[in-house]
């Protein structure tokens, strides 16, 4: 009990600073935030299918890519309301997800990482070459998202909607993670022998946990049409990948607050140091390197214990 | 395009194919090597590979020492760094119960370290070539072009890769490698120290690492990008079957192949693509590659 007031005290105490930012800080610090929460949602979606589901995924770019070009597309098209775009982003995105999850039923671990790694790579390319979409390597110019008539042209105006979307994926995250639907996903993790021996449906675990983890990064890509107006394939790479690899696992791999708080430690750091390209490089070099000596676990070690007392819905997330 | 362009186009693709395809060959060596004795996919495979070049560039264009001398420093260098990360960071890793994941993290930390400390040093800014020890005449092979230098690189590859056959076959160390491959327990049961051979399999990683540097530098720039040459060593490890080491082999010469008949009849554009098609096509239809045997059922 004690961990989940701990909880408590840190979202009331992020809530607060988050309703207190827009009235003193600049617009680059909004950026900076707005740009946060897309990581955290991105982490918390890999953190379905790597932390939960136990699957090697590394495609989480490539949907988070889909996101931003389905939204974007929409909004220059036709203008809806920006919730309608994210969510055609996300759709599309679990939708392939759902079909990348057949490669998951065939093959596990390293296997399973370079195909969704190889398919990550390929998109990108879809990105760079598909001119006539996605505007190939001159990247693509967007329009302001919209709500009811009223643009979205800045970081202030985009920022409430973005900390509400992230805030809503934070809320369905915990939410996934103590049903019995999350049990059975970390059933599959521990042993799919197991699992299968108690009735759980294998196949399906997998292919919906791909499914709900491109969601999230379609969503991601959805939140971030929402502050900014331009996209360049470049950004869509492997890299994005591996920091938000990294934000998971440095985090806690299994851990929902290990996600969300890696997801800023690093969103941060690769932020700030953003123009010193070879200091960034090298603290994440000696960062990872370290975690993995000395404490592999990450942060927040996930509760290794739970999967064992499957069916009945987890206490804590 | 008639028939005459495409029977030359052909002729030159396999044989540009075969000499890009060796270097690649040598690599997924590497990575097949480590992986079969560690576990670890190393993905600072092409960041020891990077590392390689630019020892190389430094020794010879900045101290100006002879090849003599920086040939055999180069791959020294990178084998003991090869081996120190094994020894100081892996070594840990696996002792505080590393699994899979966390062995990749640390590998990729080092890919970072790597080309973060080669763009700090500024080497990377201005991207030089290694002055050719071979001519570059050209050569006509059929009717395909190749250069001196194309077949010096194919040439050394093919007796570096006879070499590690021999010291995979009779060497007692080679043995030793490949039981721990086998089987690890049983492998220490009869003496053979694990974290020894691990070590010097990471030492020998760093060995052709630093040998396919020096092979392919005087041909193409080096940049701290160019460690995405090992995407392509990827390709050709998992192709031939992760686990093998023949199938590294075929597969760096199927790749190699592919990717040049790729640019001559598709387009260049289409080569950065093609071998993570080629990784797909092989998962999806045969997930243990063209010679990897049996694929294997983990159970409980």
């Amino acid at each position: 009990m004690k961990s989940i007031s701990h909880d408590r005290w840190a979202l009331l105490v992020s809530a607060v600073i988050l309703l207190v930012l827009p009235l003193v800080a600049s617009g680059y610090v909004l950026y900076i935030v707005n740009l946060l929460m897309v990581f955290v949602v991105l982490s918390l979606g890999m953190h379905v299918v790597i932390g939960e589901a136990g699957q090697f995924a590394l495609s989480h770019t490539a949907f988070y890519g889909i996101g931003i070009y389905t939204a974007g597309l929409i909004n220059t098209a036709c203008h809806p309301p920006f919730f309608i775009s994210i969510l055609a982003g996300g759709l599309l995105s679990a939708v392939l997800g759902y079909v990348i999850g057949l490669l998951a039923l065939r093959m596990r671990d390293i296997y399973l990482a370079l195909a969704t790694f190889a398919f990550g790579e390929a998109m990108q390319w879809v990105f760079l070459n598909w001119d006539k979409v996605t505007g190939g390597s001159n990247g693509m110019r967007m329009q302001p998202a919209e709500l009811f008539g009223l643009k979205l042209t800045n970081d202030l105006q985009a920022y409430p909607f973005v900390i509400g979307v992230a805030a809503l994926m934070l809320w369905l995250t915990v939410i996934l993670s103590r049903s019995q639907y999350g049990s059975c996903l970390r059933a599959v993790r521990e042993s799919e022998v197991a699992a299968m021996a108690m009735g759980i449906n294998v196949k399906a675990m997998k292919q919906s946990a791909f499914a709900i983890s491109a969601a999230f990064a379609g969503i991601a890509g959805g939140m971030y049409t929402l502050f900014t107006s331009f996209i360049h394939p470049e950004s869509l790479g492997f890299q994005t990948t591996i920091l938000v690899l990294t934000m998971v696992v440095v985090g806690g791999i299994g851990s929902v607050r290990g996600a969300v708080l890696g997801a800023i430690v690093f969103g941060l750091i690769s932020e700030l140091l953003r123009q010193a390209l070879s200091v960034q490089e090298i603290i994440y070099g000696v960062i990872l390197m370290g975690f993995m000596m000395f404490k592999p676990k990450g942060l927040f070690a996930g509760n290794q214990k739970r999967a064992a007392t499957v069916i009945t819905p987890a206490a804590s997330a | 395009m008639s028939l005459n362009d495409s029977w030359l186009f052909l002729q030159q693709g396999v044989l540009s194919g075969l000499v890009t395809g060796s270097v690649y060959a040598l690599l997924a060596i590497a990575i097949v090597t480590v992986f079969k004795t560690t576990d670890v996919p190393n993905f600072a495979q092409g960041e020891m590979f990077m590392i390689g070049g630019y020892v190389a560039l430094t020794l010879l264009l900045i101290v100006k020492w002879p090849y003599a001398v920086v040939i055999p420093l180069t791959l020294v260098i990178v084998a003991m760094g090869g081996a120190l990360f094994q020894r100081v960071v892996m070594e840990r890793v696996t002792g505080s119960k590393g699994v899979g994941v966390q062995l990749v993290i640390a590998t990729l930390g080092l890919a970072y370290g790597l080309k973060g400390l080669v763009r700090q040093t500024g080497l990377g800014d201005t991207p030089r070539s290694l002055p050719p020890l071979v001519s570059g005449d050209a050569v006509l092979i059929g009717d395909a072009v190749l250069t001196r230098l194309d077949i010096a690189i194919f040439m050394v590859a093919l007796v570096v890769m006879a070499l590690l056959y021999l010291m995979f076959n009779k060497t007692r160390i080679g043995k030793a490698m490949r039981a721990v491959g086998m089987n690890p327990r049983a492998a220490q049961i009869v003496g053979i120290r694990l974290s020894h051979i691990r070590m010097l399999v990471w030492a020998l990683s760093g060995l052709i690492s630093g040998l396919a540097a020096l092979l392919i530098a005087p041909k193409v720039l080096i940049t701290p990008d160019i460690a995405h040459i090992a995407i392509l060593a990827y390709a050709a490890a998992i192709v031939g079957g992760f686990t093998s080491l023949p199938g590294a082999v075929l597969g760096g010469f199927i790749i190699g192949i592919l990717e040049n008949l790729v640019g001559l009849f598709i387009s260049t554009n289409a080569i950065v693509v093609a071998p993570f098609l080629a990784i797909l096509l092989t998962l999806i239809v045969r997930p243990q590659g063209l010679l990897g045997g049996k694929p294997q059922l983990k159970k409980v």
